[in-house]
């Protein structure tokens, strides 16, 4: 018989042979010992097609993401966008029973709107790089923070900026609660260079074109700062539900204007056109929201999703957006509806167009630009995914917006100027969006 | 059997729990509460694959794998991979062993049956049996492993009457391929959170549960079945138990253990009553265990010698 003694020889050699067959009969399968040098990167890449009715903007934006994951909560994210937008938008501008010609931007040259239609400004074109880089980590067990720079650059923008956030958590990490402050440096250099505001548009054809356009402008470059701060609380409530509430305040100083929109001048409000006069918004804005969100988790593993955000600010706006999505699973695809609610109010300086008399009060900030406007609009849409496994996701979103105006100014008090609805331009776009994570 | 799945919040972590192989299975995910979602999703990969081993290998199934194995007795069969991969495993073992380890002695259970009670076998019986057991009486030849260590399958030929036994490295595997495949499935995000997957006290695990503190586990004592006798701390690796708790033969005062020497057909003489070990792979910590049993007094030494962390709970 042998002895146990043939047993024990083998004690110290089987270390080494025991991780050798350890491995083989796991062949392929990511173990313990490997499980720190598996690949830590998520990737997520997306492309997203904008398109607005009537042959507006189009935009394609490319956006592509990197996580290096150190831990759950230690991570350095980079994203790289890349926009490209053509097309035609809105110059602010009423739309006229004649043609209208109207300077471009740059001052060489000009473009004419047809009687009836809406003035656009085709020139719009540009191409937007966006870069960002965000690292996140804990602090100890109670505290988390994160802080991150973005740059970005298109043809007549420059934004540079920076973001921290602190958080604490709470209640066995039930409760986090959040202060968050970003900083956004951006210089403007517009085509054909800063328009004075509420100048004259030069006149196309004009003996006195260009000493008329020199006189409208008011150097090369201008400059904006957007300071952030968003306090905000997140609650778990249960196993399946949590909510989250957000109050953000955002100052905006600098040169807020839009350098390419316009404003029409009319001698009496209906009368006949004057002019144009490039817009002028005021120097700094200060913007407040309140912001809720509701999430809960379904027993087959269904998403309930609704949020509500009301924003008020110093240039006269309010606004209210209504959102819900359902996420509804189904093995490996999910299928999300989603309706969005949006209304807001014009800001105090908006009209649709100006009358010679209001401008003769020598108006501190007048804009036509639509979007400052009053409107509703809403969005629907719906989105895919299929999940190979828990990191890998194919997904693609539909999405329709319409935007509608609201008669202005129906008062028709002397400081007004009465515009109906359907002067005013409304806009539908459709978007779609084909994305994965890997 | 009933298959079914519960998944319950433990304070710092999901528990999640299932029936396989006779045994309670655990998977605990380090996860916050809000991944519930992931963490079932896990919790099914994790008991899927438990239960796919259990149906492959069973041997109290006519309608598998193992059972097809066994049909055609004296013939050379191709095996798939995986069931390669556990045979070369089963071959060194019983290499390393010297032939103790051996997945073909489970027909020695015809005769040992470990109820507690004092009804030894006949020598007689027992000495029937051993010519049917053996594994050098298999013809196992595996492919060549590929560039990376990849086995594509093998031929096998099972003499007639003989029979293997996955059961020795069933649950440890299951355990270790629970893990991996868990380990495959989450976003690299949670990846270092930690998952133990228990399969009646063969664990994997992954890393530690949330804060850094090791998961704590408790090896039942031999003699007070449910009562832990070792509190265990195990922060990442294998760890798995092989011993006689509820499995052995008193007579004349005298212990049997469960663990069959093949060589003799009889239980192996003054091996401790269990052995835990820790190593980095659940199968690993199984075989080193059981090789520990299989050296009977020696299995302290042996153990030392491993270089492992080791439990012994003495006879």
């Amino acid at each position: 018989m042998k002895s146990d003694t043939s047993l024990t020889r083998p004690g110290a050699a089987l270390g080494a042979s025991l991780a050798a067959i350890g491995c083989a009969v796991l062949q392929g399968l990511p173990n313990q010992a490997m499980a720190g040098e598996l690949e830590n990167w998520d990737f997520d890449a997306a492309v997203l097609q904008y398109t607005e009715s009537n042959d507006r903007v189009e935009a394609t934006e490319a956006v592509l993401g990197a996580t290096r994951n150190f831990d759950s909560e230690t991570s350095l994210n980079f994203k790289l966008t890349l926009d490209t937008l053509t097309g035609a938008s809105p110059n602010g501008a009423m739309p006229s029973d004649q043609p209208q010609t109207f300077t471009r931007p740059s001052g060489r040259g000009s473009y004419t709107v047809e009687a009836g239609d809406l003035p656009l400004d085709d020139t719009f074109r540009d191409t937007r790089y966006t870069g960002n880089i965000q690292w996140s980590a804990p602090l100890g067990r109670d505290w988390s923070y994160s802080g991150g720079v973005h740059y970005s650059t298109e043809h007549d923008y420059e934004s540079r900026g920076g973001n921290a956030s602190l958080s604490r958590y709470f209640n066995n990490k039930n409760t986090t609660v959040t202060l968050a402050t970003s900083l956004s440096l951006d210089v403007l250099t517009p085509e054909g260079g800063v328009p004075v505001g509420l100048s004259a548009m030069a006149e196309p054809g004009s003996g006195s074109f260009s000493v008329d356009f020199d006189a409208s402008r008011d150097g090369k470059e201008a400059d904006k700062q957007v300071t952030d701060v968003i306090f905000g609380v997140t609650q778990i409530i249960n196993r399946r539900s949590l909510m989250q509430f957000n109050y953000s305040l955002s100052y905006n100083n600098g040169y807020l204007t839009d350098p390419y929109k316009i404003v029409s001048v009319y001698d009496t409000a209906g009368g006949t056109l004057q002019g144009y006069r490039y817009e002028q918004r005021p120097d700094s804005r200060l913007k407040q929201a309140l912001f809720w969100q509701g999430k809960y988790q379904f027993d087959g593993g269904d998403i309930l999703d609704g949020s509500y955000r009301f924003l008020f600010d110093d240039w006269g706006m309010t606004s209210h957006t209504v959102d819900a999505r359902y996420r509804w699973r189904f093995g490996h695809q999910y299928l999300e509806p989603q309706v969005r609610w949006y209304s807001q109010s014009a800001i105090d300086a908006y009209q649709p167009y100006v009358t010679s008399a209001q401008l003769a009060d020598d108006p501190q900030a007048l804009t036509a630009d639509y979007r400052l406007g009053d409107f509703d609009a809403w969005t629907l849409g719906v989105r895919y995914g299929y999940r190979f496994d828990e990191k890998t996701e194919l997904y693609t979103r539909l999405a329709a917006y319409r935007q509608m105006p609201r008669d202005f100014g129906s008062d028709n008090s002397s400081d007004t100027t009465p515009a109906d609805a359907g002067d005013l331009p409304e806009m539908t776009a459709v978007m779609l969006t084909i994305g994965g994570r890997f | 059997m009933q298959r079914s799945l519960r998944l319950d919040w433990q304070g710092d972590a999901w528990l999640g729990r299932f029936d396989a192989m006779a045994s309670p299975c655990e998977v605990l995910l380090a996860l916050p509460q809000t991944q519930r979602e992931l963490a079932r999703r896990l919790l099914k990969v994790a008991a899927d694959e438990v239960w796919r081993i259990e149906q492959r290998y069973s041997r109290y199934r006519t309608d598998n794998l193992f059972a097809a194995l066994h049909a055609q007795p004296g013939q050379s069969q191709r095996v798939d991979a995986e069931t390669a991969r556990l045979l070369n495993f089963a071959e060194q073992a019983w290499r390393l062993s010297d032939g103790r380890f051996d997945l073909t002695s489970g027909l020695l259970r015809q005769v040992w049956k470990f109820d507690g009670s004092d009804r030894l076998p006949t020598a007689e019986a027992v000495a029937a049996l051993l010519p049917r057991i053996g594994w050098q009486q298999l013809d196992w030849r595996s492919d060549d492993a590929g560039a990376k260590g990849e086995i594509t399958g093998g031929w096998l030929t099972i003499p007639a009457g003989m029979e293997l036994d996955f059961g020795g490295i069933g649950k440890e595997y299951a355990a270790d391929r629970a893990l991996g495949l868990c380990l495959q499935a989450i976003p690299a995000r949670w990846r270092s959170s930690g998952i133990l997957v228990n399969l009646g006290g063969d664990l994997a695990c992954s890393g530690p549960r949330a804060d850094q503190q090791p998961w704590r586990v408790g090896v039942e004592a031999p003699e007070q079945e449910g009562q832990s006798a070792l509190m265990l701390k195990l922060a990442k690796g294998g760890l798995a138990t092989s011993g006689d708790s509820r499995r052995f033969l008193l007579c004349d005062g005298r212990r049997y253990s469960h663990l069959l020497d093949p060589i003799t057909g009889w239980p192996v003489e003054n091996a401790p009553r269990s052995v835990t070990v820790a190593a980095p792979s659940c199968i690993q910590s199984g075989l080193v265990a059981s090789l520990a049993m299989l050296a009977g007094a020696d299995a302290r030494a042996f153990l030392e010698q491993t270089g492992l962390p080791y439990w012994i709970v003495d006879a």
